[in-house]
This record gives structure tokens, C-alpha cells and sequence, in this order.
């Protein structure tokens, strides 16, 4: 094959796998930043009825 | 008192936003300063430094054509250098159509003996008039609802409460601001240097949910209302393709920061009135003596072909 076309290839997957690295990073770190603090008992009692409706 | 991370945040991230609009003022080669139109028939350039006079004064060592045509080559009468030989002045044998970006293609320039290389800029109207009726464009003369019929289930499913409809409508413009601003960094930055052009698609897709899921976040935390209001909607907004298809059409027309905003603004804005007209008049459907078949959707997609033929009523509207 071309060897223009490889170098394409993997230039593109290296590309597009850092940018989704950096805005995976950017998400998650504001994810932790922007963290909302539920009240754990919510889950419980959800957990506990029956979930049904 | 604890100071809360958020109060920076905002102020970096426009500043950064403030940078790449800048950046994308600036015309894509180095060694020309300004490309515009001058008078009905005239191009004028600027460059960094004075250029050779025999390289200038050669016609065919540039190149013009209008952007949709790139077959038809504009003849060019004249060449004028200016005394310090920094700008430089194409006249052509007929008027140019300045509503159309033109391609100036100049080849191997040469300045002071040296070779500049080639340059491929786009000459457009940049004035305020020109983003404007990119605006008003996308907003009402080509709606992307009623004239492209684009994005038509989240226009049918949230048009039933005028309510509903216009947050969907505000919720939808901001995420479509944030994320055409993003695909067009993305693609002038990051795709087009590295020749990736052909994974826009992909690409875009990914951005459109980097935004929702990022203003879903931020909004959760710092404006817990609002998001009680909007945040119903904004998981409906990735279901949208007008929001995949501004990201496309900025990319194809080579669109600058600006310019990209606009659309993204004109796009947001057209969506809030069609929903806006047509939840105001299923509000009124409601109460109307509506045959049993036709009741609901139906009835629905009747009115808004009817709205759709109304705008047509603007097909071909130019404002400046």
C-alpha cells in the first residue's frame, strides 16, 4: 500500500486519540470539579422500594 | 468562606475563547497582511514586505476565481504595485460579484529576490453587514427548519406547550453556540493542517456530545434552576441534526470565527421561532374543531408545510 496513505492512517489515529484523551481528561475533570453531593440516602431507599414505577 | 474554582473558570475559558477568535481574524499566509475587494471591479492585497516588481507586474502569476466555480477564471486587466510596493491592486475586466468569496491563488511569491511560496486566501466582504446577513440567513431566510427540513422530531415532539418550546429552543442555542465554536477550532486547528477533512463527520459528532455532556455538568452544579428548567431537554438536543449539520456547512464554506458564530447563533435562534410559531399555533389546535383523523401529528405536519410555503415567501431575500 501507499505509504503515503499508512502515514495518513496513523497520523489520524494518533490525532483523533489525543483529542479525545484531552477532552476525555477536560470531562472528567469537570465532572469532579462541578460534583454535585447527593444525599446517599436517596439511592438506599430507592434500592430498597420496589422500583416497579 | 471557601472560594469556589467556578468564578475563574468562566473568565479563563472566554479569554481562551477570546484568542482563537483573533487567531481566526488573520489570513491564512504569512507574508500577506490583508486581502479585500476595492471599488466594483478591484482586489487589493497587502503584503508584509515590499514585493518584486516583475513578479507583480506578471497577470498570470495570480489567479481568481469565485468559490463555486473554481473553473471559471476571472480575467484580470491590470496589475498596479504602489510605490512602496507593498500593496498590490488586481483590476478586472468586468465587475466582480462581491456577495461570492472569491480564491486569490498567487504563485511563488517573490520578495526581494527570495521565494514566499504560494499563497491560496479567500478575498469575502468582511463587514459587519456581511455576518449580519449570515445571521439573518440562517434564522429566517434559509430556516433550517422549514426550508431544510432539518431536525423535525425534536421540532414535533417539544412544540406542544409554548413553555417547553422555548426552553428547548434557549437550551438548544446555547449547546449549538458551544459546539459549533468547538468543531470549528477543531476543524481550522487540528483537522485541516493534518489533512483529517475526511473524519469531520466522526469528529463532530464526538464534539456535539463532549458539549451536552459538559454544559449537562457545569449547569447541574452551578445553576441548579435553570437546569431543572433546561435540563430535560438538553439530552434531546444530541437527537438534533441541526447540530451536527452547522458543524458541516461551516466546514465546507471555510467559515472564520465569526462567521461560525453567526451561523451557529442564526441556526440556534431559527429553531427558537419555528418552535415558538409553531407551539403557539398547536396551543391553538387544541381548541380547534379538528377532524378525529387529523388530530395531533398529523395535523401538525400540515401546519408546519404550511409554514414551511410562508417562508419560502423569503427564498432568495438579500439584505445587503
Amino acid at each position: 500500500m501507499d505509504p503515503v496513505l499508512i502515514k495518513l492512517a496513523l497520523g489520524g489515529l494518533a490525532v483523533l486519540g489525543c483529542i479525545g484523551l484531552f477532552f476525555g481528561i477536560g470531562l472528567a475533570l469537570a465532572a469532579h470539579k462541578f460534583a454535585v453531593e447527593a444525599n446517599p440516602k436517596v439511592e438506599e431507599i430507592l434500592d430498597v422500594l420496589a422500583g416497579a414505577q | 468562606m471557601k472560594i469556589s474554582g467556578g468564578n475563574y473558570l468562566f473568565p479563563a475559558i472566554l479569554a481562551i475563547m477570546g484568542i482563537f477568535l483573533l487567531a481566526g481574524c488573520t489570513t491564512d499566509h504569512r507574508f500577506v497582511k490583508k486581502t479585500a475587494f476595492k471599488e466594483a471591479d478591484a482586489i487589493i492585497i497587502e503584503f508584509a514586505g515590499p514585493v518584486d516588481e516583475a513578479w507583480a507586474g506578471n497577470a498570470s502569476n495570480f489567479e481568481v476565481y469565485e468559490k463555486p466555480d473554481p473553473d471559471i477564471k476571472l480575467k484580470i486587466q491590470k496589475v498596479t504595485v504602489s510605490a512602496d510596493r507593498k500593496t498590490v491592486i488586481l483590476t478586472f475586466a468586468d465587475a466582480l460579484n462581491k456577495n461570492q468569496p472569491h480564491i486569490l491563488t498567487m504563485h511563488s511569491i517573490s520578495s526581494e529576490g527570495k521565494s514566499m511560496g504560494t499563497a491560496i486566501l479567500s478575498v469575502k466582504k468582511v463587514y459587519l453587514g456581511y455576518l449580519f446577513s449570515i445571521l439573518i440567513g440562517a434564522m429566517i431566510i434559509n430556516n433550517f427548519v422549514f426550508t431544510k427540513y432539518l431536525g423535525l422530531c425534536v421540532f414535533f415532539g417539544t412544540s406542544q406547550k409554548k413553555s417547553t418550546a422555548v426552553g428547548m429552543g434557549i437550551t438548544f442555542t446555547i449547546v449549538i453556540v458551544v459546539s459549533a465554536m468547538m468543531s470549528w477550532f477543531l476543524y481550522d486547528f487540528v483537522l485541516q493542517p493534518f489533512r483529517l477533512n475526511f473524519l469531520q463527520i466522526v469528529v463532530f459528532i464526538g464534539l456535539v456530545s463532549l458539549s451536552v455532556q459538559a454544559v449537562d455538568t457545569i449547569l447541574r452544579k452551578v445553576n441548579p434552576l435553570l437546569f431543572k428548567a433546561f435540563g430535560v431537554y438538553l439530552v434531546l438536543v444530541i437527537a438534533n441534526c441541526i447540530i451536527i449539520a452547522v458543524p458541516l456547512i461551516l466546514a465546507d464554506n471555510q467559515y472564520n470565527a465569526f462567521e461560525s458564530l453567526m451561523l451557529a447563533l442564526g441556526a440556534g435562534l431559527g429553531f427558537l421561532t419555528a418552535l415558538f410559531l409553531m407551539s403557539s399555533v398547536r396551543e391553538r389546535l387544541e381548541l380547534a374543531n379538528v377532524p378525529p383523523t387529523y388530530r395531533g401529528l398529523p395535523i401538525a405536519f400540515v401546519v408546519a408545510g404550511l409554514f414551511a410555503l410562508a417562508f419560502l415567501g423569503f427564498s432568495g431575500m438579500s439584505i445587503f
